[in-house]
């Protein structure tokens, strides 16, 4: 009987293991090259930041950087959680499309208030299947900010997955912001949809 | 006139203490009463999608915010008052002072709250963590002068941070449902509970009830919400600019907060040996 159940676990586990070996191929990237993507992107990030260039320029400069630096498109995917599956394809192509725009954005948004930023990696250490980059971000007049940047492997390189201030997790917060939109919305998907396309335009008209 | 006996003295300390507790309580009520009436005249209560709904109901189950329609009314009203009271006033504070001044004023309200974080260290069984708070409190009340400076973090006593629902999350007692309170913000079943405790446990319960001690309450009470909201105007504007549910934002950054301090005091404190194991 117990022989039984255990044989018929197995296949029915077959196709789950038959998927590991590509879950396994995402290696955690070394705590050094972690590091080291990090100091150059922030540097990157630093000099757009603090250079003379127009507000569009930066902006431009910025989105450029983001979607060199970080993986938005898998990010976007887990924000979208549990309703990737009930997203048709072309909903989930709108919505990446918005994503990449609102991620720039409020990217833009947020970086105007760091004028004058430095930043110093302080560590890496391992959480889950991320490298966690540890930095502190010092502006002119605000008070230090301690940063974790998670950093995993996309397509054979090092790019961010996200962001952690004080235990909270960028990608977290935002994936329960949108759930939010479409729960509220009898698990709509376009409604959420709408909400980030008025997003953007009430984002770009305030800029 | 005869001293009294030692009934006596223990009376009047009961007597004083009940003065204490009604004085502090009738601050408390004055400030929270209206909005405490309100959820039991609202008493909304979100409808949970149906179960067959797999995914929806996952989603219900895991935001656990069965109180969403009065909490989201809570958090309008909140809103409103930050918009024009609490953050113009932090707005002002932050322009009449530098970062140094409100780092030092942050330091005196958080030595203040070290005799508290003791006591909860102490029922959490984080010996290392409640000598700390001792330590801290008894060199940044002298060396520190009155907690304004923090010469303990330098002599390798840094600051650790628990409260009553801290404790009662190490007891085991769950997160429970989500609650957004009217004035304090967002909370939840078990947290709901530090606020009482919080309000009780200050060095200042220690002394005799007189109109300055009160005042002086009412000042360090107001400097605190003003020098905490004056922390956090980038933070919170950010949400409201950038969040599609700015509610749902906070209330995910509260949890996970919550979920970060809890996960800190579990990897700092090192278990003391016990003298009586087997080597």
């Amino acid at each position: 009987m117990y022989l039984r159940r255990l044989l018929l676990g197995a296949i029915a586990c077959a196709p789950v293991l038959a998927a590991m070996p590509s879950f396994a191929q995402a290696a955690l990237v070394p705590a050094d090259a972690a590091k080291a993507f990090i100091t150059q992107s922030g540097q990157q990030l630093v000099s757009v930041v603090n250079s003379n260039a127009s507000g569009t320029q930066k902006a431009d400069e910025l989105r450029e950087l983001v979607n060199k630096i970080v993986a938005v498109d898998q990010v976007g995917d887990y924000v979208l959680g549990r309703y990737l599956n009930v997203a048709t394809p072309d909903q989930h192509t709108q919505f990446l499309n918005l994503f990449h725009q609102l991620l720039s954005y409020n990217i833009t948004y947020q970086i105007k208030a760091y004028q004058g930023l430095s930043f110093v990696v302080d560590g890496a250490t391992p959480m889950g299947n991320d490298m966690v980059v540890h930095t502190t971000i010092t502006s002119p007049g605000k008070a230090p900010a301690d940063v974790g940047w998670a950093v995993d492997e996309v397509n054979g390189q090092p790019k961010i997955v996200d962001v952690i201030v004080a235990g909270t997790s960028l990608r977290i917060t935002t994936r329960n912001d949108y759930a939010s939109v479409v729960t509220d919305n009898g698990g709509q998907v376009s409604a959420l949809l709408k909400a980030m396309k008025g997003q953007i335009t009430k984002i770009a008209s305030a800029q | 006139m005869e001293p009294p006996s030692l009934g006596g003295w223990v009376k009047l300390g009961l007597n004083s203490m009940m003065m204490t507790v009604k004085r502090r309580l009738s601050r408390v009520f004055s400030l929270a009463a209206p909005g405490l009436l309100l959820p039991v005249l609202l008493a909304g209560c979100a409808t949970p999608p149906p179960r067959t709904d797999t995914v929806d109901y996952q989603a219900y189950q895991q935001q656990n915010d069965p109180l969403e329609p009065t909490n989201r009314v809570f958090y309008t009203v909140n809103d409103k008052i930050d918009t024009y009271a609490f953050k113009p006033l932090a707005q002002g504070y932050v322009d009449i002072t530098t970062q140094p001044i409100r780092n030092h004023v942050g330091d005196f309200i958080t030595n203040i709250g070290e005799p508290a974080r003791w006591a909860n260290f102490m029922l959490e069984g984080k010996p290392t963590d409640a000598g700390t708070a001792f330590v801290r409190f008894l060199l940044n009340s002298t060396i520190g002068i009155g907690g304004i400076f923090d010469p303990a973090a330098a002599l390798g006593y840094p600051e650790t941070d628990t409260d009553f629902g801290m404790t009662l999350a190490i007891w085991g007692v769950p997160a429970g449902p989500y609650l957004y309170l009217p004035v304090f913000g967002p909370s939840g079943a078990r947290d709901i509970w530090n606020l009482p405790v919080e309000y009780f446990a200050t060095p200042m319960e220690l002394a005799p009830a007189s109109g300055a001690l009160t005042d002086f309450g009412y000042a360090q009470t107001g400097l605190h919400l003003i020098n905490t909201r004056a922390a956090f105007i980038g933070p919170i504007d950010q949400v409201k600019a950038t969040a599609l549910d700015p509610y749902a934002t906070f209330r995910s950054l509260y949890r996970q907060s919550r979920d970060s301090e809890l996960q800190l005091i579990d990897e700092r404190d090192t278990p003391v040996p016990n003298p009586w194991a087997h080597r």
